[in-house]
């Protein structure tokens, strides 16, 4: 499969957003400025980790739920209320901020557990080759080909919608995906001079996976990962739309979108602030994972 | 490598390895389906809650569910119920609708042709945005088109296609007018089909196009630096363009071709909701539908045609790649 | 979105009992009548109307059309009125008016029920309407395994001549509110039946209505053209009316702008119809309500088998601030299940358990804490109105889970018997027919908490007397005893509204109808598009 771009290992729902290697170009910015690609959508990154999950903590956040229905749509730049309240009588911002800690939860539950279960299972099936290689690329097939929304769908019909059942019905997205790219990962390091050497040396394969190949495929399968979170945050959004994710009065980006749209017309801030959160959130991972595989690639 | 001095076009010379290659590829294609057909009856099956209470309702004797079950056949073990209904599958018989009782394929031909020409729609439009809009940047790496395309691209894949949906809707449909809000056939003519998908077909569409640009313009640019031919070719006096088009881009085509494959489950999962959106009558508003009213024998039917359309789609890129890729065709290591 | 919105109702559709509307008289002997009566000054003929309606509720008919297994019938009774027409019409003011049947009569002290069936009436296939036909659809309603079949005391059902002949085992004061909205009062052809077949007659119906069937997508869109000859002279006005299912109000609002739909019924959404009153374009007319919104809670399980429990929650929830907040004050309050659009209205029952969040608190307190679920239809306002009152319960220290169902997992929520509160709809026009009050609170109704042989017998005796006096004082004893045993609270009294583009007029779109079963059976026979009178 080595003629195939890296990215058409990786298929599945993750690769909807996985960007291609942009050429590396040396750049003509000296010091910190040459890391700007970096430094800002990680400072935009750590603003929101910290506003969503450090801020509520010790700033003056009322609770995203169990607002007073007397204080129903309250406007924006009020005391007390920001961005005002929803039409239950939640503060706005609070389900924001509350929401994106929601969101990103699951993103990174969702991307963690593909990049460790998925990054296994494709290195192993790399590593062996031959018949074990075969059976697990196949099950991964069968995964990917199947509509993993009906699967997520299915979870949450049986199980009843919850954080929990979002990010195992997420997973049956990413663990293909990351598993197709660990496993072309592999692929290209068997044939690596320090292999031959650690194999004809006698060292183990479990030492071998461990000490040799991770370190190698992990940065490939982190910045995979960090695309792999905004995708996440969208589609958890999605099932939202479809009955399942996070269900309320729980704030998630996704819900509060959903049901913001049922009366845009009347509120439209309802659709557009946790519209805009997610745009922006999703944009800073973008904008970090391709700067870090652009770097992957020039070395 | 070095008998090649100006890469050839895409001919469809088959070679032994390249047979050989189809031949392994429709082998493991089968395993493939029958592996999709297990998972959607496992999944379904295992859906708790009685579908014969559910459809039957309250007032249901236990005669009658029982009857029910027997036509169903629900008292039987999970394999057998398997093995009956795969038998069924391949002489074509998906069973009816237990709430209408129509046939489940006279549904799945009732929407499945909507959704595809919402699907054909989107994808056209995104690659005959693609394809300029990469040509055009990689032409000019670091120019306007490039720093402009990629910055687009970059937001539109932050941008989720539901919220684009809405916003789309919002201002060409209720604010300006254009075009419709909801998906409507009234006349049957295509002017009108083409008019009510293409809110919808831009929602899928947009980010798709964002993908696929940044895609083939990596692709394209690694060609025209890397590749030996291109040197050559330079060498030679052949102006750029003609290089970038006749040559790099066919070559780059294949690999976005096999992403459009490979997404295409995403692609109808995206789709579901779109459809929901616009109110567009296809396949995914039936599979809502019918899982939410525990329709069991239409879920079943609509997941694995489109699983098999999903496998039939990789395996054809898979195989026209295989084909059509020289280096692959020249024999060179494929893996 | 996957969620549509369903109006509050949604039981009565699967539940299968549905009927109502008023008995309207202590003799119920209805004028012979002509067709055209309240048709008065008679609209504009001609035009094509689309009418989007709720993917969840109206909008969906997914076991086809068909009276005798059609388990959404009175969700689709503007489908099925538009294709079949009605035996028993009902009209502005709650008037039971002869349709179909060109009268009905009460005989036998209340036992019998006859209906005279219009001579020279054709299906639209050419087929005679006659009372056997009649007769034979409405047994074969009666013995249907659908869950759509109406549970009346019928004895046996006979035609004799030109007339329909009904013996009931015991006098039913409902009898002919009970055909509106039921599976009964639509007729369709028997020689068209035969000859599709069961199947195929479920997705292309026809009956003797104003309209026939041009095409039909199941749940999604149903194309209709004029039946030339429909009974009614100069009925319809529409030459074409398409019913199409969408998403939700604000979906229905962004069609209606974009003028590809000039009706939407079933509006609930309060910001919405304050937005779209604002729109020059748009009428919006508010129907009568006969269904206060309720909170059943089940006294057949923990916590709510303890009436201190039960209490609590009366005590807990500020249906006021609900009522003016999330609803805008539109609707007037009412503490009992009977609502100003429909019959025996009472709004205040004596001792109704008001706010009180000291009481509630202590209550809780004694009993050592309360827990319990709310569960709700997947309707935006019915599941706001369910945060809302999670969070008033908070307060008094109950801990609450809000749940949200489609229709069918609703249902089988009832089934399990293993719900502990649900905020829905109960009372209907005349609370004895259909989603009335036994549906919710006698005992052998499987959408009922409560199981009291007492409430039984009281709700017996008002459906089984003529005597409109005495039915009130039995419906308000049995208010006031609900009460007093804690059952349920009651908030208030909600109906929709129907949202019409400038110059359709009609009975329901832009005028108020009488709710059988929370929304309006809109008369599509007499709407038209521009010009006329309103019916």
């Amino acid at each position: 499969m080595g003629a195939q771009l890296p990215e058409a290992e990786a298929g599945g729902a993750a690769a909807t957003l996985a960007v291609a290697p942009t050429v590396a170009e040396p750049s003509a910015r000296r010091g910190w400025t040459r890391n700007l690609d970096v430094i800002i959508p990680g400072a935009l990154i750590g603003l929101l980790l910290f506003l969503c999950f450090v801020w509520p903590l010790f700033g003056t956040v009322p609770p995203p739920t169990g607002g007073n229905i007397l204080d129903a749509n309250i406007p924006s730049f009020s005391p007390g209320h920001p961005l005002g309240t929803d039409q239950v009588g939640n503060d706005l911002w609070s389900r924001l901020l509350y929401g994106g800690r929601n969101s990103l939860e699951i993103a990174f539950a969702v991307n963690v557990i593909g990049l460790v279960v998925g990054g296994l299972l494709g290195a192993f099936a790399a590593f062996w080759g031959s018949f074990t290689d075969t059976v697990i690329m196949r099950v991964l097939d069968v995964l990917i080909a199947f509509p993993s929304l009906v699967l997520a769908l299915a979870i949450a019909q049986s199980l009843g919608p919850s954080k929990l059942h979002t990010i195992y019905a997420l997973s049956f997205f990413s663990v293909p995906a990351f598993a197709r790219l660990a496993r072309a990962q592999t692929l290209r390091l068997r044939e690596r001079p320090f292999m031959l050497a650690a194999r004809l040396a006698g060292t183990r394969a479990p030492r071998i996976l461990l000490r040799h190949i991770t370190p190698n495929i992990m940065p490939a399968l982190v910045t995979f990962g960090l695309l792999g979170i905004g995708v996440t945050i969208i589609l958890e959004g999605a099932l939202s739309f479809l009955g399942l994710g996070i269900p309320p009065p729980q704030p998630s980006w996704g819900n509060m979108i959903f049901d913001g749209q049922a009366v845009l017309s009347a509120e439209p801030k309802l659709v557009l602030l946790p519209s805009a959160f997610l745009f922006v959130t999703v944009l800073a991972f973008n904008l970090l994972g391709d700067a870090l595989r652009a770097r992957g690639n020039a070395s | 490598m070095t008998d090649q001095a100006v890469r050839p076009g895409p001919a469809l010379a088959l070679r032994s390895p390249a047979l050989r290659l189809i031949g392994n590829r429709l082998a493991t294609a089968v395993p493939v389906l029958w592996g999709v057909t297990f998972l959607t009856f496992a999944v379904i099956q295992l859906l708790p809650g009685d579908a014969a209470q559910q459809l039957l309702g309250i007032n249901a004797t236990q005669e009658q569910l029982r009857e029910f079950r027997d036509k169903l056949n629900l008292d039987d073990s999970f394999l057998v119920r398997y093995f009956h209904w795969l038998g069924d599958v391949l002489t074509g018989n998906l069973g009816n609708s237990l709430a209408s009782d129509q046939p489940v394929t006279s549904i799945i031909s009732d929407g499945l042709p909507t959704t595809l020409e919402l699907l054909l729609y989107a994808l056209v439009i995104s690659l005959a945005l693609t394809v300029p809009i990469a040509l055009l940047a990689a032409r000019n790496p670091g120019g306007f088109v490039d720093r402009v395309g990629m910055v687009t691209s970059m937001a539109g894949l932050s941008v989720a296609n539901y919220v684009l949906a809405v916003v789309l809707v919002y201002v060409f449909a209720v604010k300006l007018g254009w075009l419709p809000a909801i998906y409507t056939n009234n006349t049957g003519t295509l002017g009108e089909l083409v008019k009510s998908l293409t809110l919808p077909a831009l929602s899928i569409g947009f980010p798709l196009f964002c993908f696929y640009t940044r895609l083939l313009r990596a692709d394209v640019l690694e060609q025209m630096q890397g590749e030996d031919y291109v040197v050559t070719a330079k060498a030679k006096g052949v102006g750029p363009w003609r290089v970038l088009v006749r040559h790099a881009l066919p070559n780059s085509l294949f690999g976005l071709l096999t992403i459009v494959a490979l997404n295409l489950g995403t692609l109808i999962g995206a789709t579901v909701i779109i459809e929901q959106i616009f109110a567009v009558p296809g396949i995914g508003h039936s599979l809502l539908e019918a899982i939410n009213n525990r329709d069991v024998p239409v879920v079943e039917g609509i997941v694995l045609v489109l699983a098999v359309i999903v496998v039939v789609a990789n395996l054809l890129a898979d195989v026209l790649y295989a084909v059509l890729d020289p280096r692959i065709r020249y024999g060179r290591s494929a893996s | 979105m996957r969620h549509r919105v369903k109006p509050v109702v949604l039981l009565c559709a699967v539940a299968g009992t549905v009927a109502l509307a008023a008995c309207g008289a202590k003799t119920n002997s209805s004028s012979t009548s002509s067709g055209s009566s309240t048709a008065a000054k008679g609209g504009k003929q001609g035009g094509s109307l689309t009418v989007v309606l709720n993917s969840g509720y109206d909008g969906a008919w997914p076991a086809g059309l068909d009276p005798v297994t059609n388990t959404n019938g009175a969700a689709n009774q503007s489908l099925m009125n538009s294709i079949y027409g009605q035996l028993i019409e009902l009209h502005e003011g709650g008037k039971l008016v002869p349709g179909l049947a060109s009268a009905f009569k009460f005989s036998n002290g209340g036992k019998t029920f006859t209906l005279t069936i219009r001579p020279g009436v054709k299906f639209s296939d050419g087929t005679p309407f006659t009372a056997q036909v009649v007769a034979d659809h409405i047994n074969k309603v009666l013995k249907s395994p659908c869950t759509c079949r109406p549970t009346w005391p019928v004895k046996t059902v006979k035609a004799s001549g030109d007339d329909v002949v009904i013996d009931f085992a015991a006098v039913y004061a409902p009898a002919a509110a009970s055909f509106i909205d039921s599976n009964a009062n639509w007729v369709p052809s028997p020689t068209a039946f035969k000859k599709l077949g069961e199947r195929k007659f479920r997705v292309m119906p026809v009956g003797a209505g104003p309209f026939t069937v041009v095409s039909d997508k199941l749940s999604s869109q149903i194309v209709l053209k004029r039946n030339p000859t429909y009974f009614k002279k100069g009925r319809p006005f529409l030459d074409q009316l398409t019913f199409k299912s969408i998403g939700g109000d604000e979906a229905a609002y962004q069609a209606l702008q974009a003028g590809q739909a000039q009706a939407y019924e079933n509006l609930s959404t309060p910001s919405l119809i304050d937005q779209m009153k604002k729109d020059p374009k748009l009428q919006v007319t508010q129907q009568l309500s006969t269904s206060p919104y309720n909170i059943q809670l089940n006294t057949n399980a923990p916590p709510f088998n303890n009436p201190k429990a039960r209490e609590a929650i009366y005590y807990a929830t500020d249906s006021e601030a609900i009522r003016s907040k999330l609803f805008q004050n539109r609707y007037p309050s009412t503490q009992g299940f009977t609502a100003p659009g429909g019959l025996f209205f009472s709004a205040d029952v004596p001792g109704y358990r008001t706010y009180d969040l000291a009481k509630a608190k202590a209550l809780v307190k004694e009993l050592g804490g309360l827990k319990t679920q709310l569960g709700t239809i997947n309707v935006l306002v019915a599941k706001q109105t369910t945060q809302a009152l999670a969070s008033q319960w908070a307060q008094a220290g109950i801990k609450t889970d809000i749940k949200s169902y489609d229709l069918g997992p609703l249902i089988q929520a009832f089934q399990s018997k293993k719900w502990t509160a649900m905020l829905q709809t109960a009372g209907s026009y005349d609370p004895a027919a259909g989603v009335g009050v036994a549906f919710r609170y006698a005992s052998q109704s499987p959408f009922s908490g409560v199981h009291d042989k007492k409430l039984d017998a009281m709700l017996g005796q008002a459906a089984g007397t003529l005597d409109q006096g005495q039915r009130k004082t039995l419906y308000d004893q049995a208010a006031k005893y609900m009460n007093d045993k804690a059952y349920s609270p009651f908030l208030f009294a909600f109906a929709p509204a129907s949202a019409a583009a400038k110059g359709v007029t009609g009975p329901g779109l832009t005028t108020a109808l009488t709710a059988v079963v929370v929304t309006p059976s809109i008369l599509y026979d007499e709407v038209s598009m521009g010009g006329g009178g309103s019916a």
